[in-house]
């Protein structure tokens, strides 16, 4: 009897979300805890840039990242998944986490940051490149700690210019085949820092940030 | 004034007695539109499903089904195959209008989260399959050029996930294959939006399994005993078959178990309704005893009574009937997601589809039981002695 009940979910289970894509941790008690050791719990609160600021907040970010929203796949409705770290009772930091395009396929860019907007973590979820090994490596991941905006202001990714002098000049493509993904892991590490600090560090007036959402 | 006025005007005088009877029955309606609707749209669901699907039969390898399912607790590998020749034994069958093959691989993709994670690849014949599925439209391009091509067409979920568009390349990780992207489904509502379908000897190719399929869909021609053909390909070595039209009945029979109870519970809901329906017109006929008299003392005959309390039902019946049909309206988006909540499996599309013949059906069942209710009430009513009414009254 369960036999072709089975058979029938496999074949035509389909997830019935109709929304654009999101960026969530896959695990994300294991995920929090491991890019926050000693943190206690996390709160998780749905956000887009379509519901915060509209248009006028797109056109903020764009400018300030230095490259449009492009494809079919990176609008203004895509919902963001933010993770509020707490310790105790206090706000430890936050989790934030982007789809990005790459050359073979999506790219789902982590970052953790602490309350004083520095990167503390880097996670590369996913990527597919023939240099992924190399781009999800500790040693490729490690020169971002400690890198805030304010840094990344001086990346230009329609360019995709590095600055070679300056505290971005630390940050290299692990091997030549590897530059094309690691110009849009920049991409997503800008644009990520950017979308934290319209979220939560700096709103405009009258962009009502969600801080509420779902204890863990 | 006509006797409907005059019934109305009579409901109206005890208002919250006429409006609780009414809730009554509407609820009632509202139970029995919304469960008839359900009865509908599940079953067109499941239809419009398989049809979907394309073709009524699955052959796959003897022993291994389930090839998805193989994909997932075996991480890619212990697929079972049948031979590519298979294709033709099955097509040389007078009953089969269409096949159509293919072969579903996996790679572990270490890339993937924490752990990894299994990229599947559904190798599908590109001029059979797209006839089968011809309800699948594109968001942009179209399907492979032939089956060798290094092309993929993603369904909208897969494309969505990858930031896929035409033109870009897919890599197929550890294989190191590298394929063109020139088509994005748009979605369907089915498994297909979350599949990457690559031509099939492509993936044959890259998988190193020329001549080796994981599935045969079969469709039989109109008029075909599906019995009989499934039968004769069970006679086919190796073959384990999976029959829509089973799929289907198993899964309606179940449903139709879980809808007796419910059928059963609506009924009792239409009962306690009728109960409510006869105690409220019996209390007015009761308390407007010495009126009835004084009418029939003024001429009035007993079936102008009758007619006259059996309309107050009907018009009763039908404010309540409307207000639940209206409720169910209303709230089958509601209740189709407490429905898709609670039951294992639910096919796509509207799942509550009450139109206008449910409505007029479930309007008619309330209507109908209203009058039957409305029988004692207005039997009494009829009989009532004018004298004795009267005489009632002063006293």
């Amino acid at each position: 009897m369960t036999k072709p009940l089975f058979v029938l979910s496999l074949l035509l289970a389909a997830a019935p979300s109709f929304a654009a894509v999101g960026c969530d941790l896959n695990d994300p008690d294991r995920d929090v805890a491991r890019l926050f050791p000693g943190s206690t719990g996390y709160k998780t609160a749905y956000l887009s840039v379509k519901t915060l600021g509209g248009g006028k907040m797109l056109a903020r970010i764009e400018a300030r990242l230095g490259d449009k929203f492009k494809g079919l796949y990176e609008t203004i409705d895509v919902p963001y998944t933010l993770y509020t770290v707490t310790k105790g009772t206090v706000t430890a930091g936050y989790i934030h986490g982007v789809n990005q395009k790459s050359e073979y396929g999506g790219t789902q860019v982590f970052l953790a940051l602490g309350t004083d907007a520095r990167i503390k973590a880097f996670y590369i979820q996913k990527l597919t490149s023939k240099a992924a090994k190399e781009l999800r490596s500790a040693a490729f991941s490690a020169p971002f700690t400690g890198l805030s905006l304010k840094e990344f202001e001086a990346y230009d990714p329609a360019a995709a210019k590095l600055p070679e002098t300056g505290p971005l000049s630390v940050l290299k493509s692990p091997s030549p085949r590897a530059r094309k993904d690691f110009l849009s892991v920049l991409r997503a590490v800008k644009k990520n820092l950017i979308l934290l600090d319209e979220f939560v560090f700096s709103p405009a007036p009258g962009a009502g940030t969600s801080a509420g959402g779902a204890a863990k | 004034m006509t006797i409907y006025s005059i019934a109305y005007k009579n409901l109206l005088r005890k208002k919250t007695r006429t409006a609780l009877t009414a809730a009554g029955i509407a609820l009632s309606a509202w139970v029995l539109a919304t469960l008839l609707g359900f009865n509908r749209g599940y079953e067109n669901g499941l239809n419009r499903d398989i049809d979907n699907m394309g073709f009524q039969v699955l052959l796959t390898a003897k022993g291994c089904p389930y090839e998805a399912a193989t994909l997932m607790l075996k991480g890619g590998t212990g697929l079972r195959y049948m031979e590519e020749k298979m294709i033709r034994t099955v097509s040389s069958d007078p009953e089969v209008e269409a096949v159509t093959p293919m072969l579903m691989q996996g790679v572990f993709d270490p890339n993937k989260g924490e752990s990894g994670a299994i990229s599947a690849y559904l190798g599908v014949d590109a001029l059979t399959f797209p006839r089968m599925k011809s309800y699948l439209e594109f968001k942009q391009g179209g399907w492979f050029r032939d089956n060798t091509a290094y092309e993929a067409v993603l369904g909208y979920e897969a494309a969505e996930l990858e930031q896929r568009e035409i033109g870009d390349k897919l890599l197929i990780p550890g294989l190191e294959a590298e394929l063109l992207v020139v088509g994005i489904l748009k979605r369907s509502g089915t498994q297909d939006d979350g599949t990457i379908f690559l031509p099939i000897t492509a993936v044959q190719k890259i998988f190193s399994k020329t001549g080796k399929l994981t599935g045969l869909g079969i469709k039989v021609k109109k008029g075909t005993d599906m019995a009989a053909f499934e039968n004769k390909l069970y006679d086919l070595p190796d073959v384990q078959v999976v029959s829509m039209a089973q799929v289907k009945t198993t899964i309606m029979s179940l449903v139709s178990s879980a809808k007796v109870i419910v059928f059963a519970i609506a009924f009792i809901a239409v009962i306690i309704a009728m109960a409510g329906v006869i105690n409220t017109i019996l209390m007015s006929v009761m308390e407007r005893y010495g009126e009835i008299g004084i009418l029939k003392s003024m001429g009035a005959m007993p079936l102008d009574v009758f007619r006259l309390i059996w309309t107050e039902t009907a018009v009763l019946c039908s404010l309540g009937g409307l207000a639940g049909i209206g409720l169910s309206l209303l709230t089958a988006r509601a209740a189709e997601a407490a429905v898709r909540h609670f039951l294992p499996f639910t096919p796509n599309g509207d799942l509550i589809a009450v139109d206008a013949r449910i409505a007029a059906l479930a309007f008619g069942f309330i209507f109908a039981g209203g009058l039957l209710s409305g029988l004692y009430p207005a039997w009494r009513a009829a009989r009532v002695r004018p004298l004795e009414a009267i005489r009632g009254e002063g006293d």
